[in-house]
């Protein structure tokens, strides 16, 4: 049975949506889901969300019950990096040196937290957030009165520092820009959020990088760009992340800060798809491709790369990009992809604590940022996809449906 | 989306279980009987039992992939909406009032066993 077998090399929201949609399609040569850590494949957005809340150890959020994988005829091997692709021989090498055979291979491997060049990162009680190990280690040191020092203002940093703060630490935020969340969001998004944290005790410090960690024998001190020292109990870095690539490289499969993919997800070698965070998809008239971090995007891509290796359907799943935050009891849905240049409209009220974002290019709707006003997200992201023009003022006007505010353009 | 592998198409011989057990109509009329485990949300028993729903915010009531329909009878014995779901569901195309559902916010009870769960349309 298991002639055509179809590798794929981590087990999180990409790799195990690709094993899952196999099965659906009943693809009978074989399906292996290797990943390196032992756990059964989880959820990463609680991570940083529910699971620091609360100080017991709260159960993993399993992608599917474990017992799916056995009934569906899935393969898993867990507790085992992939070494080697060795793309000849058409066979991945674990670690200990056992090899596998591959019809086709799926790259699921996604990514990996930047580190900081500076000196002291690798101090105690420096924290980044990525696995179930990481929460599990951050979560018992969040304990109350604790001082924390949030490195980032992402949306993990955020969470983290709500989490924290929850839990009754002091929390302290450095960021390097002028504002939080500025890479996926908007100034007046920013300053909301910037506020919520505020009236729940964080303190900010914006415009200053790390030059050191500083400790003996853990971390005690931030040493701020502008020379200022921060005393601290632990640290939590959240200042981005790198694509895991490096095994597609060693193979000589192109990369960019990213596996380099078609619309299919196909990379440098036909055989080889990769998918999730670790890929970076090049479409026409996008110089320099995209890559996404995000549950969405992890699913969406498994789906296309899986149609086409049983298929070679060309269909690719298309669905406008999504994420979700949640800091503080507020929620933040952002769909579409902002650029600094788009006009804004503002739907709703701040004030209020309600509202949305409208991101307009060129006056079509192109991306949203919904706050607390889930009400507005799925009739954008269907507007988005049509690229629909919208009337600025009657966009603007909660009590007319979004939908409405759509202007007929003859083109 | 055709092919279920997991969900066993109704069987009425099949053997009874402990967990209560429900039947869901999927998007071609077919007829799955699922057991319907501890601990599990209705979202699930879907997803875990093969079934097209993509679920893609993990049950947090933030993408509305996971919309179904119950009887009215029973939607009305869950009580209200909590509010993302109301404003999530609302704007779905298929939206009922009486009968739509996110599925990631229906715990399992055993008031719940015997249940006929229809996927509703993919937006
Ligand atoms: C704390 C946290 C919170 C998040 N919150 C949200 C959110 O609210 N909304 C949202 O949309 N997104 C969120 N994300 C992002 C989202 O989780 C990722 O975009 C998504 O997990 C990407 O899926 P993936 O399969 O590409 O990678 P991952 O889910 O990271 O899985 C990759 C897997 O590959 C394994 N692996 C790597 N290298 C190897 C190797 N050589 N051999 C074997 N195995 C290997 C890794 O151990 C890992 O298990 C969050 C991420 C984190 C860390
Ligand atoms: S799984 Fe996303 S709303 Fe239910």
């Amino acid at each position: 049975m298991s002639d055509k077998p179809v590798i794929i090399i981590g087990s999180g929201h990409a790799g195990v949506q690709a094993a899952a949609r196999l099965a659906e399609l009943r693809w009978d040569g074989g399906i292996v889901l290797v990943d390196q850590e032992e756990t059964a494949p989880y959820e990463r957005p609680p991570l940083s969300k529910e699971m620091l809340k609360s100080a017991d150890p709260t159960a993993l959020s399993l992608l599917r019950k474990d017992t799916f994988y056995r009934d569906n005829n899935i393969e898993r091997i867990s507790g085992r990096p992939v070494r080697t692709i060795d793309r000849a021989a058409r066979q991945i090498e674990l670690a200990g040196g056992v090899r596998h055979s591959y019809h086709r291979l799926i790259i699921a491997t996604g990514s990996t937290p930047r580190r900081l060049d500076v000196p002291g990162a690798d101090l105690p009680g420096v924290h980044t957030l990525s696995s179930h190990a990481d929460a599990l280690a951050l979560q018992k040191a969040l304990t109350a009165g604790s001082r924390v020092t949030i490195v980032g203002a992402g949306y993990i940093g955020l969470e983290v520092a709500a989490a924290a703060a929850a839990r009754g630490c002091d929390v302290t935020i450095v960021e390097f820009r002028d504002r939080v969340l500025s890479r996926v969001t908007s100034e007046i998004v920013s300053r909301h959020f910037e506020s919520l944290h505020r009236s729940n005790g964080a303190r900010f410090v914006f415009g200053a990088g790390v030059r050191a960690f500083e400790g003996d024998g853990r971390v005690q001190r931030v040493v701020t760009s502008d020379g200022t020292s921060l005393d601290t109990d632990i640290v939590v870095v959240g200042v981005g992340v790198v694509p895991n690539q490096q095994l597609a490289a060693d193979a000589g499969i192109a990369c960019d800060d990213g596996i380099l993919v078609n619309p299919h997800c196909q990379t440098s070698d036909p055989e080889v798809y990769a998918i999730g965070d670790v890929a970076r998809c090049l479409r026409d008239g996008e110089p320099r491709g995209q890559r996404l971090e995000s549950v969405q995007n992890a699913v969406a891509q498994a789906i296309t790369a899986t149609n086409h290796v049983v298929s070679q359907s060309c269909e690719v799943k298309t669905e406008v990009p999504w994420f979700w935050t949640v800091q503080h009891g507020t929620r933040l849905q952002t769909a579409g992809l902002r650029h600094e240049s788009d006009d804004i409209v503002v739907r709703g009220s701040a004030l209020a604590g309600k509202f949305s974002v409208l991101y307009l290019r060129e006056g079509r709707l192109a991306a949203i940022d919904t706050v607390d006003a889930l009400k507005d997200f799925v009739p954008a992201k269907k507007l988005i996809a049509a690229g629909a023009a919208l009337d600025p003022a009657r966009a603007a006007d909660p009590s007319i449906k979004l939908a409405q505010s759509q202007t007929d353009i003859a083109q | 989306m055709t092919d279920i592998r997991r969900a066993d198409v109704l069987d009425p011989e099949a053997p009874d279980t402990a967990d209560p057990r429900i039947v869901v109509i999927d998007r071609d009329g077919e007829h799955h009987r699922l057991d319907w485990e501890p601990d599990q949300s209705l979202m699930e028993v879907l997803r875990d039992n093969g079934l097209p729903i993509l679920a893609s915010c993990g049950g947090t009531a933030s993408c509305a992939t996971c919309h179904v329909f119950l009887d009215p009878r029973v939607t009305a014995e869950l009580g209200e909406r909590c509010e993302d779901e109301q404003e999530l569901l609302e704007e779905t195309e298929s939206f009922d009032t009486a009968r739509s559902r996110l599925s990631c916010q229906v715990e399992r009870s055993t008031a719940l066993d015997g249940i006929t769960v229809t996927l509703a349309p993919e937006e």
